[in-house]
This record gives C-alpha cells, structure tokens and sequence, in this order.
C-alpha cells in the first residue's frame, strides 16, 4: 500500500488521460498541458520516498544501520538490495548523520532547530530522539499532504513512534495530514507555495521558532523543483520564517556531475520514471553547488564533497572494515561511479544580530560544529 | 529427449529470439555441456585467431550486438572470459545461448570461468531469481551452476601475429589526423562498430593517429629527442602511457583469464594442478583467479571486493617473463572505454557489456588476436623514416637518442640485469560498440526501482 494509493491524486489522473504517462510526455507538445505534465512528475518525485524507505529498510535489515524505526515507515515488503546500494545508502545517511550529530552536540545556549524539507517517511527525528534525548530539539518535517498523511497513519500505527512526538498528543485520532508539538511538527504542503513573493500568502508553521539555531536539510528534496523556485523557497525560509539574525546552515544531499556518461545515462533513465532533476542541470559541479550556497547567502562558510570522498576519509578504518564485512561487494568500479555522482554540501550564516554582539555565544555555532569537517579543498 | 542436431539448432534459433527453452532442454543441454567441459584442461589452448570478449552479465540484446560487430559463431572463433550472469534482466538466455553455441561449436568457442558463475554470488546477483522466474523453480539454476563447476579457470591463446592486417576501412568521423602508413607494422587498431577506423598505432613508432591524438603540426619537435614522449593513444590503449611499444616480433601466448593472478600461482602449470570442479572457494588460488584486480601498486595488496588480491606491474612483468607470456587479457571490471591495457601493455582490461547494469553509460569492446601466418619467417624492416609526415619515430630506433627504452630498465630492476627483452605484444583489434538501441531490447515494463538514490 502506497501513500498515492492511499489518497488519489486527481491531478495525476488528469494527466494520464492526456498521453502524459510514461513514454508520451513531452514537453510543451500540442495538448500536453502544463498542469497534467507536472502532476504526473509530482507523482513520480513523491514515489521516491518509497524507494528511499525501502533501501534504508534492506540496509538495516543487513546490518549497516541501526535504525528500529525504518521498518515501520515502509509500505513495501522490504527487498534485499544490491551491495552497492546498500553501501551508497549507508554513505549517504552516514554522511547526513555526521553534519547533524556535529551540530546537535556543539554546546548552545539558544535552542535548537531542524527543518526537514520533503522529508517523507525519514526516520532521523525518532532516532536523535533517541540518540541525545536530553538536548532541546525542535524538529520540522514538511512534505506533500499525501506523504505527510501517510507518514501519521504510520505514526498512528505504531506506539513507539507516537510515543516519541512529545506532549502534547493532540489530535491523532482522525486522518489528517499534519501533526504538531513542542518537539515534532509535520506540515502538509507543496512546498513551492513557500516560493511565493507575497507573504501574505504564505502559510502559518506552527511551533516553527523564528529565533532558534536552525538546520535546514534537504536529502533528495529541492534537486526536484526548479532553481529559481528553491531559491525562493530558502528566501522565505531564511528571512520569513527565522529571522535574518537568526544562524542558519543549509546542507544539501544532491546528484551530481550530469556530463559525462553515467550523468547523461542517469538523467535519461529517471527521465523515463518521469523524474527531472532541474538543479542537477544548474550546479553541475562541486564548485557551482557551493557558490550556490553562497547565493542562498550562507556566506559565512561552506564545504562540498562528493560521497566517494565522504566514504574515503569521513569514515572511520574501523567503520570501513564492518561495513565491508557485511557483503561481499563485487561492484567497486560501479559503486565508485554512483558515489561520485551525489555531493553533500553544506553553509551556514551567523547571523547579524550574534555577529555584532556576541552577546550569547551562539554565532559561531556552526563554524565550532563543522570546522573539522573534511571538505575537498581541505575547508 | 536428447539436444543433439536439429534439436540443438532448433534451441540456438530460439535462444537468439532471446526466449528460454524448456527445462527438460535446459537438463539435456548442461549434461552435454559438462560432458564436454570435463575433458578441458583448467586452461584451455586456443590457436589464434580469436575474439576475446569480456563480461556479458545478462545483457542479451548487446550480447547480439558483440556478435553483429564481432561476426557470428561459427565464422568467428570466441573466447568468452566468464560472467556471463547476474545483474542484466536476461542472463538465463545469455548463458544458454552459449552453452548451446559451445556444444554445437566447441572448437569455435571457449568459456571460460567468472566470478559470477557461482552459487553463492548468483543468489545475491540475480541470476537466481530470473531462474526462479522464469521456471518456477530452482532447477534450471542447479542445473547451469553444476556446468559452472566444469568450465575452465583460463585459456591460453598462441600464434597470434604480431601485426595486424590493417584493416581496410573507413575512417571514422572525427578522426581527422593522418593515420601510419599501411606499410608500418600496425600493433593497435581501435574500430567503432561500422568497422571504421578510430585509432592505429604502429609499433615502435609514434605514428599514430586518432581523435585523440595531439596535433602532430609541428615537424621541429617530432624527433624522438623529446624529454617525455608524449603519446596521447585512443582512450584505453596502452599507448596513453610513455610505454614505449615492444621490440621484438616473436609475440608469447596471450594468458585470459576472468580476474588475474595469485601470490599462490607463479606458473600456468600451477594452474593446471588446480581442483576446479567445485563452487568457486573464498580464498585460494582459484579464487584469486576469478577476483584479482591489477593496480597502480607495488606487489600484492588487499581488495576492496573482500576476495581475490590486487596485484601491481612488478607482478604481472615477472608472471609475463617467467611464462613466456606476451599479455594477460582478463575482464572483471568495468571500464568505461571498453578496453583498458596496463603496465606497458603486458595486461588488458576487455569489458563486453556496453551501457553496465542500463546505467553506467560505458562502451564495450571486444579484442581480436590475428593468426601469425603471412607473417611466418617475418623480418623487422629497419628502413622506416616515415618521410616528410610530421611526428614519426624512426621505425626501429627504439632505443635512439632517448636513450635504452624505460620500459626494459624498470623491467630489469625487477627482473636483475640478466633478463632478457620483454616479448612483442600481439597485434591488437580492438572493436567498440555502445548498447543495442533502447526498443530492441525489450526492456520490463516495470523495471526495477532503486537504480539511485531518490
């Protein structure tokens, strides 16, 4: 059971009927409208979280994560994936998991904050639950209403994820499609609305703390929408939601590298799965995802890497040897091409307000949480 | 029933429509298969001229490619350096094409072992749920994994010549540089699959040509004087490095083998005292076979892949010298040219299975080894300045104004200076072709999600 199955997206249906299914889109042809082309892609991105939830399934069940939680998000009956999936699954979520704990484990004075931009059925709020229950966290995961209905009825279903969301429990007893708390929040929306010009028009967040140390993280989320729509969806984020003295960081886990020939073999593939992937177009390289932060106006530092190099020097000997005794991994030369073909990229700003004043110690939070951080100009 | 004549023809014109044959079939053919497989050495003797060809890992549609490009069997003789299964969506009719092929033709045709034919790495691979699919049951699995035990942990390739014919083509498009003269003895060819022309090389010279190559416009510099060499060869072959060509033209055997060498076998004849008839070990000499990688190392390292060794130049000069070989040709591992030569051409890398997994983009390429018979009782000619045309070494003074060749003085330091001269390599085709169009190869509807990471 799937969260499309769950709640039909008539938009998708619209689509279907016109000739936009797998093999007939095509872009800007007479009597493909707009509209019917681009349910069927939301469609298709939202699908990725299945795939997603499934590999992070396959890698615990095998023993290169701990994660209780995965399972109980996953709709599908979990597949045992190829080695080479499961390890570029682990690099990716270890690589996620570093900039985190790093951030959560810098002392503070202020609270802390996460914002989880199309965060599907992630897992990570239940497990730095777990892993630092005693450092104030205020978590926000915004996703699709059908992802994020999807996500409750899980949540609904299994105490030891209820559990976890923090008094108060109010209102899981319906179907509904957000949940809110002094820990844990999950908006319903498109994110795009959040691109809008007119702040009127924006949605209220609620518990959403204007002021606090913020993490903004995409895995696999803005690489879907349009450039200029992701830069405006950050501008709203960094400047209406959180005030502009607030330190914020943004980290990126993003496809890479579209030129050569696994890159233009990667774009036709997932364009016939109706998925397009519009940034990967505009920041080519490691070079352009980091002057894009840069852009976003996380000026006060910034680091890129791709995950052949997150899994080269971020983990550990020790780490590399049980991971590498897990399975036996025939496909080097393949895993090598895949890793180098996602970056995680990060940036951050202090925060004017800390910056002058210095008054509560927190402006440097995120050079004191990353500067050992090993980026590939050594930065 | 029995698979012999009309019903092995039969089966073969089945196959090649890429659609399985029953199991009772699938039991006859493998009982054949291992009947004749059981009388194969653990290295099998092959005469040239044959076709070396890489994994194949189930990609049907461009293992028809490889033989539109290649010529069919029986017109061409193959020799197929194992992974035949796994990870492609058809490697049931893959293997039992050429099973089929090895028991109608088995002069023309050799398989050997990969890592891939094997219990173990099937069940994690594929090769086993297609079975299962396609069957219902395990058998036809069981089946194809007894007939892996028989096949031959490597080949042995002799009286290859040490020139190539060149061939008498077209010129590729973009290749706009004058390529050797036909005269030259030609060591490396590189066609795309039309057959036309991509790269040459003649051997001992720098006259080459190829998209690739360097602009040769300036006669001042095309002395053999230059501090480095430079040779910018087509991607893939050895004459990218500052290798130097080889001197003689007495070409060994060409050892093929899936993976490469083991610190446990210092001699073919080791190999041939091997137990082979069994599931590929997790370590041992056998299993070094089918894993090894060569790499840019000194002596023998520890592999990435959790079996199998790496093994660096040292280690291949000295296998090569001490067995007389001229090259090793082994597959394994993706390259995204199709081909790759290492170590001054003493290994090559031949990869067959074009766009990997209908992911990795890379090109394939097979490797033809020529027959040494117009060139019996062959004299190097010593007359070659190749006159006027820009950037020719002089045929033959290797070990000019350069000073002796680098490639024999590193060879020496591993060897001791009593060594004798490396042996020719053979003349070399290679043939490049990309993956069978999209809509020939009839992919599942519904493919199989987590190609990425979404």
């Amino acid at each position: 059971m799937s969260s499309n199955s769950q709640i039909p997206n008539l938009k998708t249906l619209l689509g279907r009927g016109r000739g936009a299914g797998l093999r007939g889109r095509a872009r800007g042809g007479p009597g493909a409208s707009t509209e019917s082309s681009e349910a069927v892609r939301d469609n298709a991105v939202r699908g990725t979280d299945q795939d997603a939830a499934g590999s992070r399934v396959s890698c615990v069940e095998l023993g290169y994560l701990n994660d209780p939680y995965a399972k109980l998000f996953a709709t599908q009956s979990s597949t045992r994936r190829l080695p080479l999936l499961n390890r570029g699954s682990y690099v990716r979520t270890t690589a996620i998991d570093l900039l985190v704990d790093r951030f959560l484990t810098t002392p503070t004075h202020g609270l802390k904050q996460i914002i989880s931009l199309g965060a599907g059925t992630d897992t990570r709020y239940w497990r730095l639950h777990d892993k630092y229950p005693d450092t104030p966290l205020l978590y926000h995961e915004l996703d699709f209403p059908a992802n994020a209905a999807s996500k409750l009825l899980s949540i609904q279903r299994h105490s030891e994820l209820e559990d976890a969301l923090g008094a108060p429990h109010f209102g899981l007893a319906g179907p509904q499609q957000s949940y809110h708390s002094f820990t844990y929040n999950l908006h319903a929306l498109d994110l795009r609305i959040l691109a809008a010009t007119d702040t009127a028009s924006l949605p209220d967040l609620p518990n959403l703390n204007p002021t606090a140390n913020t993490l903004i993280l995409s895995e696999m989320c803005l690489c879907y929408l349009q450039p200029e729509v992701v830069e405006k969806i950050i501008y709203t984020l960094t400047t209406h939601y959180l005030r502009s003295s607030t330190p914020t960081s943004l980290v990126l886990y993003e496809p890479i590298r579209p030129r050569d020939a696994f890159g233009r073999t990667m774009i036709s593939n997932l364009a016939t799965r109706n998925i397009h992937l519009p940034t990967l177009t505009k920041y080519p390289e490691l070079a352009d995802q980091r002057a894009r932060l840069k852009e976003y106006d996380f000026g006060d530092g910034d680091g890129v890497v791709d995950t052949g190099f997150v899994w080269r020097e971020w983990v550990s000997a020790e780490e590399k040897e049980r991971v590498g005794q897990l399975e036996m991994l025939d496909e080097m030369e393949e895993l090598e091409l895949l890793l180098r073909h996602y970056c995680v990229c990060w940036g951050w700003r202090d925060g004017d307000e800390n910056r002058n004043q210095e008054r509560d110690g927190d402006g440097d939070l995120f050079r004191r949480a990353w500067e050992g951080v090993k980026g590939t100009n050594g930065g | 029933m029995s698979i012999g004549g009309s019903d092995l023809d039969r089966a073969i014109t089945q196959l090649r429509a890429c659609r399985p044959i029953p199991e009772n079939q699938v039991r006859e053919l493998c009982y054949k298969a291992r009947e004749l497989l059981i009388e194969e050495g653990n290295v099998v003797g092959v005469d040239a001229p044959v076709t070396i060809c890489g994994d194949i890992h189930g990609q049907f549609h461009d293992l028809m490619e490889l033989f539109r490009v290649g010529g069919d069997v029986p017109d061409t003789n193959y020799l197929f350096m194992g992974d035949f299964v796994d990870r492609g969506f058809y490697s049931l009719e893959s293997f039992l094409l050429l099973l089929c092929l090895k028991v109608r033709y088995p002069d023309r045709i050799t398989l050997i072992r990969g890592n891939h034919e094997s219990r173990q790495i099937t069940t994690v691979y594929g090769f086993y749920d297609e079975c299962l699919r396609k069957y219902g049951s395990a058998n036809v699995w069981r089946y194809c994994c007894e007939v892996f035990d028989y096949l031959a942990l490597g080949a042995l390739v002799t009286g290859a010549a040490t020139t190539l014919d060149p061939t008498d083509g077209p010129i590729a498009e973009n290749v706009n540089c004058e390529l050797p003269d036909s005269d030259m003895d030609i060591e490396i060819e590189t066609l795309n699959a039309n057959g036309e022309i991509m790269f040459r090389y003649a051997r001992n010279g720098d006259s080459q040509s190829s998209a690739a190559s360097q602009a040769n416009s300036n006669p001042a510099s095309s002395s053999p004087i230059g501090p480095t060499p430079s040779r910018s060869g087509a991607a893939g072959t050895g004459a990218t490095s500052s290798a130097n060509g080889s001197t003689r033209n007495d070409t060994g055997a060409i050892l093929c083998v899936h993976g490469g060498l083991s610190p446990l076998i210092d001699s073919i004849d080791k190999i041939r005292l091997l137990d082979r008839k069994q599931e590929v070990p997790h370590e041992g000499a056998m299993c070094d076979l089918l894993w090894s990688d060569p790499d840019e190392i000194d002596g023998w390292g520890l592999s990435p892949r959790g079996a199998g060794f790496l093994f660096g130049a040292d280690i291949v000069k000295c296998f090569n010298y001490k067995n007389d070989l001229s090259l090793i040709a082994r597959a394994h591992q993706l390259v995204m040219e199709g081909f790759k030569e290492m170590f001054d051409s003493t290994i090559v890398t031949v990869w067959s299975a074009p766009n990997y997994c209908y992911r990795c983009g890379n090109v394939a390429a097979i490797l033809e080894l020529g027959e040494d018979g117009s060139n019996a009782g062959y004299q190097r000619r010593s007359n070659g300045d190749r006159g006027g045309g820009g950037g020719g070494w002089i045929l033959g003074s290797n070990a000019g104004p350069n000073g002796t060749n680098d490639e024999n003085r590193r060879l020496s330091s591993v060897l001791g200076d009593s060594m004798q001269k490396p042996r020719d390599g053979p003349g070399r085709r290679y043939r490049v072709f990309e993956a069978a169009p999209q809509d020939s190869r009839g992919m599942p509807a519904k493919k199989p999600v987590a190609d990425y990471f979404l």
